[in-house]
């Protein structure tokens, strides 16, 4: 049997973790879930997941810091990791892209393309 | 002068779409909203695919038009799936333009030429639309009035501020969280149960036909389309 990709959905917005939780499960794959960036950086290294959906605004250290630490766990380093936050500044946008990440989605979000998204980072074609 | 264009595409036949659609133009192509980002031009056009690889068209205008060094911008979104209600939302949050991809070259080229022929007299990002409707329902945000069928809706100031987020965000689930953020105003202690509150009012304000547009997702928030 075939094992669902993982996918983990760090955001401390109980509602927005909630919301991209269900539509990850929708895409087709097994979800965890972190409320701050430390917890999420210690259960991505645990679970090492497929994808990873990171708030920026976070309560411990910003979206971006979890993201370069994220980046230097060797069986992490390429794991695609998309952003998704209120956080629409230019300034802002260009540092998490900079950062390599694999998608910038601006909460709130369009359900379908964050499903969107989250497919074609768990299944590319 | 030579006429210029951005066009952000990752797809290798839109980008030879717009070289045959676009012959004479000077075209920089740029395959995400990275890659755009990187250095964004502060004046002229991009044609942006509403599907970029990092992000999408939509919210890459949003944040380009709010930013004052690239407000100027002309901004022109293509794409091939958004619906027609879509594509006014990606107009009413910052887009001069969309076309369904493809577009009708000759149409397409017509419209861009236009679009940069007028670039000299816009030195302001567009004013944001003097009303939405939606049949019978018009809001104004300047004169912050909503009104159906020649009736005026009494609505608080707060009231009215939740239906332009709404409006602005139509079809994204929007949490209590955010709306308190986004909406309430600074200093003023509210919680959930006052989202909840607000909420029932304004779809009592707005009527049974209007009012059911406005739905509760169940343990997530609100999400309106009209």
């Amino acid at each position: 049997m075939t094992s669902r990709p993982k996918v983990l959905v760090v955001d401390d917005e109980p509602d927005y973790l909630k919301i991209a939780a269900r539509i990850a499960a929708k895409a087709g794959c097994a979800v965890v879930t972190a409320p701050a960036a430390l917890p999420g950086v210690a259960l991505a290294e645990k679970e090492l997941p497929s994808l990873i959906l990171l708030d920026v605004g976070l309560p411990d250290i910003s979206g971006f810091e979890a993201a370069r630490r994220l980046r230097k766990v060797p069986a992490l380093a390429k794991t695609p990791i998309i952003f998704f936050t209120v956080r629409s500044e230019l300034d802002m946008v260009s540092e998490g892209l900079k950062l390599g990440a694999a998608g910038y989605v601006l909460k709130p979000f369009d359900p379908d393309e964050l499903l969107r998204r989250i497919k074609a980072a768990v299944f590319p074609a | 002068m030579t006429l210029a264009a951005a066009c952000l595409t990752s797809d290798p036949s839109a980008r030879a779409f717009y070289r045959a659609a676009l012959k004479g133009f000077r075209l920089k192509f740029y395959p995400s909203a990275a890659a755009f980002l990187n250095a964004p031009p502060v004046k002229g056009l991009a044609v942006i695919d509403s599907a970029l690889p990092d992000m999408s068209g939509r919210d890459l205008a949003a944040v380009l038009r709010r930013e004052k060094t690239t407000a100027g911008l002309l901004l022109v979104l293509t794409g091939g799936t958004y619906s027609p209600a879509d594509a006014a939302l990606c107009l009413e949050n910052g887009a001069d333009e969309y076309f369904p991809y493809p577009p009708d070259p000759r149409l397409f080229r017509a419209r861009l030429v236009n679009l940069l022929d007028r670039a000299g007299v816009r030195a302001c990002p567009p004013p944001a639309p003097e009303a939405y409707r939606f049949g019978a329902l018009v809001i104004s945000p300047e004169a912050r009035t909503a009104v159906i069928g020649g009736r005026r809706l009494k609505l608080t100031a707060l009231e009215f501020d939740i239906l332009l987020y709404f409006l602005r965000n139509q079809g994204r689930v929007v949490s209590r969280t955010v709306l308190l953020e986004q909406v309430w105003r600074q200093g003023e202690q509210a919680g959930p149960r006052a989202v909840d509150k607000r909420i029932e009012a304004l779809r009592s304000g707005l009527g049974r036909a209007f009012g059911s547009k406005l739905r509760t997702v169940f343990g997530l928030g609100y999400l309106f389309k009209l």
